[in-house]
């Protein structure tokens, strides 16, 4: 089941990489990306930025799934996250068409996440990096 | 009881034990301070109170500090969002609210006699509790988790999660270990 709701995800993911309006997508590339986009630590308490992820946006209405932009310490964006509670997994809950910035897939990382503010039930996120392995593991502090 | 929060550099100030209702007594600067700390791994994965059980003296102050992550040191009291009564009546309830950064605290003073229990509010669910006996096991805290079911005046109270039951520290063990250290797959 979980496995069938990924592939819902990244079939959307890949939709959304068609579709990506260059313009948005040049928008997006740097901090703030602006539109809907709010800051997350605006949104709810948590730091401005988050070790191994970076500086989150996301557009309040498209929670909780995301996507969120994730920004490194220069601006730049590196990540879109969807964030998938286990309980819209067990209730075989679809996600489609969410939005995907425009940037080419380094890699993808799934990772477990018990919960934080926003977000405050056991979750999974879906990372979409636009960076390298290495350039991630340099967003730890 | 009293609460008080703080960052930690307050901690060497002397100005740690100054809270909402806190009077910084000799007496009260004298008071035993124990510390219960506020985990994560790196990933946001694992989370969880250390330690996870303690027995403590009525009068002792219990800090929770964060050291990563985001946390809250919740009471189950109704008043903290319908989550059903697990400290003892006469006690005052307590809610951090959202301890966002590492050095963050949070400072309870524990007087009446019980058991205690308490959550993080957004790791509830993954089973991040706690459990605190102060002098001897009473109160509600020792009853059955579903306890209150079908009594008048509970219906919006929550049911506590699954993953939370199962953490919670028996309270044999805390009163034969007095600090209890959750370990296992799961921790």
């Amino acid at each position: 089941m979980k496995r069938f709701a990924f592939t819902v995800l990244a079939g959307a993911i890949s939709a959304g990489m068609l579709f990506a309006s260059p313009n948005t997508a040049a928008a997006q590339s740097k901090a703030p990306p602006g539109g809907a986009y709010q800051p997350v630590s605006k949104l709810v308490p948590l730091p401005d930025f988050l070790p191994g992820l970076g500086t989150l946006y996301v557009d309040p209405a498209s929670l909780p799934a995301g996507p969120f932009l994730a920004y490194d310490h220069q601006g730049k964006l590196v990540s879109s996250i969807y964030m998938i509670p286990i309980s819209d997994m067990d209730a075989h809950k679809n996600f489609s068409d969410l939005k995907i910035a425009h940037e080419r897939v380094d890699h993808v990382d799934i990772v477990f996440n018990a919960g934080h503010p926003g977000v405050a039930v056991p979750h999974y996120h879906v990372i979409v990096w636009y960076v390298s392995q290495a350039d991630a593991a340099k967003l730890a502090k | 009881m009293t609460v008080q929060s703080r960052r930690e550099f307050l901690k060497v100030s002397g100005l740690a034990l100054v809270g909402l209702g806190f009077v910084p007594s000799r007496r009260a600067r004298a008071a035993a301070v124990e510390v219960i700390e506020m985990r994560s791994d790196a990933l946001g994965s694992r989370v969880w109170f250390d330690p996870a059980g303690l027995l403590v003296e009525p009068g002792t102050i219990v800090r929770w500090i964060v050291r990563e992550n985001v946390h809250t040191t919740t009471a189950y009291h109704p008043r903290n969002d319908h989550h059903p009564l697990r400290i003892p009546e006469h006690a005052v309830p307590w809610d951090s609210g959202f301890l966002v950064n590492p050095g963050d605290y949070f400072d309870v003073t524990l007087t009446v006699p019980g058991v205690y229990d308490y959550y993080c509010m957004p790791h509830e669910a993954a089973g991040m509790v706690g459990r605190i006996i102060v002098g001897k096991p009473r109160g509600p805290g020792t009853e059955p988790f579903d306890y209150w079911a079908g009594r008048a005046g509970t219906e919006e109270w929550r049911h506590v999660p699954d993953a939370a039951r199962k953490s919670f520290p028996s309270i044999a063990r805390i009163l034969a270990e007095h600090r209890v250290h959750l370990t296992g797959p799961g921790m």
